[in-house]
């Protein structure tokens, strides 16, 4: 099974479009947005552009490459005969969806830590050591919601439907959820389809560490939720696709 | 001991019947070809043999155990009608992870070298051509060494000269005392490279026997001559006749037993016998007779 962790993970590296969006565009649009706001600072949170910017594009970061590792590739695979290739060797059911979700987890880390050695090199934030951990691990571990939805729609959808319904989920919950611009300049309804999003939730608490601050209970209750509810319809729609008829 | 039992296998799909009743055993260290038209039930059969599918009713063994045993244990490997590639995995790549999945698997040289793709063994599988792509699931098929390997139409995509290569490679593992069955609709393959060929239409064995069985077994053979201007009544009730044709001034009779049907014309006509051919059957019109709809 490492030996399936390992091959899952060098063909996502030598995938064009998992480097383009997940790995280089979070640090590219940091160090644009950081060089325009970055001395900005934060009225109610004191905390600087820099820093809110870094968290946000990590955020994003890590919520494509969930959704992109998992989404695309699964549907395809299920699609061209792959899945069917591995369902006929003795490698267990099981394994290939928790490798699945190993190797999207270990995918999240070049760009969540990418975005951060950015942040230190060019705008020179720096948190104490038990922030930075804090920080780094809590949005590493809040990706297993997306994870979870990205496995569903490779699960439930054909390759060419799954390809732009990840990418309007992957944008939609970024947008919305306040990753490329703050919550408070939406407008109300946004706002409050916002605050029901796991992607608001889980930047939430990635602002509060860095800022500091113990996460919000609501913050870290409803990335929970999410993780069960979209795991729970992972589970689902994955047996859904593998039956044998 | 069998490799493969079928037990009344009955395989519905909705009101469609794809398997109709098989029963078949197949000996471990033989070679059998599954011929049949498109539909006559072979991927299916295919396809419950590796637990793909489950039956509707009846029982498949493979080596003393059920098909989803069989696959755990690492004794069957396939080589299915579709099946792409990982395109960013090169040819060694995938076929050394599908060989690491079995517990016995071959070396990883002797694979490449058994598929012809020691040269392409650094080649990404998005830069090979069709042909080549089938030569690497012929290579994941076997590499984990299994006993029984099954080809469901495996050279569908191939030009002349790669499937040649390809029986002479499928040959090869044969010979190392391992069990294989392939589905084809080519009657020319199945004569060529099994030492049995089951015939199944309608998803019912037809026909099972060595090739040159079953065109023995065909009402296929025809006797022909020059008539003239005699007449042809009588002919279809010479011993072993089936059918009577008459082409310009030449009679075709097709017989099941040509030997007691010239006895016949020679003894017990008055005919004027000229320019005689006896043709016996090919294993196409075997294959016509057998599968065509009753």
């Amino acid at each position: 099974m490492s030996h399936y962790l390992k091959i899952e993970l060098l063909r996502m590296v030598r995938n064009k479009r998992y480097i383009i969006f997940v790995v280089a565009f979070p640090v590219v649009f940091y160090l644009l947005y950081s060089n325009l706001w970055g001395d900005q600072v934060d009225e109610t949170t004191g905390l600087k552009g820099a820093v809110v910017l870094m968290v946000s594009m990590a955020a994003y970061g890590a919520l494509a490459a969930s959704i992109m590792s998992s989404a695309v590739p699964w549907a395809q695979e299920r699609h061209s005969g792959w899945l069917r290739q591995l369902q006929i060797t003795p490698l267990p059911g099981w394994a290939i969806i928790c490798t699945k979700l190993i190797a999207s987890m270990v995918l999240v880390l070049p760009s969540l830590l990418l975005v951060g050695l950015a942040a230190v090199l060019t705008q020179g934030v720096s948190l104490p050591a038990g922030e930075w951990a804090g920080l780094i691990g809590s949005l590493w571990i809040g990706t297993i919601p997306f994870i979870a939805l990205g496995l569903t729609i490779g699960s439930l959808l054909p390759p060419d439907t799954a390809q732009p319904v990840a990418m309007i989920g992957m944008f939609g919950l970024a947008l919305l959820g306040g990753l490329w611009f703050p919550v408070e300049v939406m407008p109300s309804a946004m706002k409050s389809i916002a605050q029901v999003l796991p992607s608001y939730d889980y930047a939430s608490i990635g602002w509060k560490i860095a800022a500091g601050d113990a996460p919000d209970a609501s913050s870290v209750l409803g990335v929970v939720g999410w993780a069960v509810g979209l795991g729970a319809l992972a589970v689902f729609a994955y047996r859904r696709a593998t039956v044998r008829a | 001991m069998n490799a493969i039992a079928f037990n009344g296998v009955t395989k519905k799909y909705g009101d469609v019947v794809a398997v109709d009743g098989l029963t078949l055993d197949i000996a471990a260290g033989s070679t059998v070809a599954l011929l049949g038209p498109n539909g006559a039930g072979k991927s299916t059969s295919i396809n419950m043999l590796l637990g793909l599918l489950r039956p509707t009713s009846g029982d498949i063994k493979v080596f003393g155990n059920g098909p989803d045993e069989a696959v755990t244990r690492g004794d069957i490997g396939a080589m299915l009608q579709e099946g792409a590639l990982i395109p960013e995995l090169t040819v060694r790549e995938s076929v050394d992870f599908i060989r690491r999945l079995y517990p016995d698997p071959l070396p990883l040289d002797e694979v490449l070298r058994m598929a012809e793709l020691t040269d392409l063994a650094g080649r990404r599988a998005d830069k090979l051509s069709g042909g080549q792509t089938q030569r690497v699931r012929f290579a994941l098929a076997i590499a984990g060494g299994p006993k029984l390997l099954l080809l469901d139409e495996p050279t569908a995509a191939m030009d002349v000269e790669s499937r040649r290569s390809f029986w002479d490679n499928m040959r090869a593992y044969a010979a190392q005392g391992r069990t294989i069955v392939f589905a084809t609709h080519y009657l020319e393959e199945a004569d060529q490279n099994s030492d049995r060929v089951v015939v199944v239409a309608r998803g019912k064995v037809v026909a099972d026997g060595t090739a040159a069985e079953i065109k023995s077994g065909v009402a296929g053979h025809t006797v022909s001559f020059r008539l003239g201007l005699q007449s042809a009544a009588g002919l279809d009730a010479l011993p072993g006749v089936s059918a009577v044709e008459i082409q310009a001034d030449r009679v075709t009779v097709r017989t099941g037993d040509p030997d007691a049907t010239l006895d016949a014309l020679y003894r017990k006509t008055t005919l004027d016998v000229r320019d005689l051919q006896v043709h016996g059957a090919d294993l196409e019109d075997a294959f016509l007779a057998l599968t065509k709809e009753s």
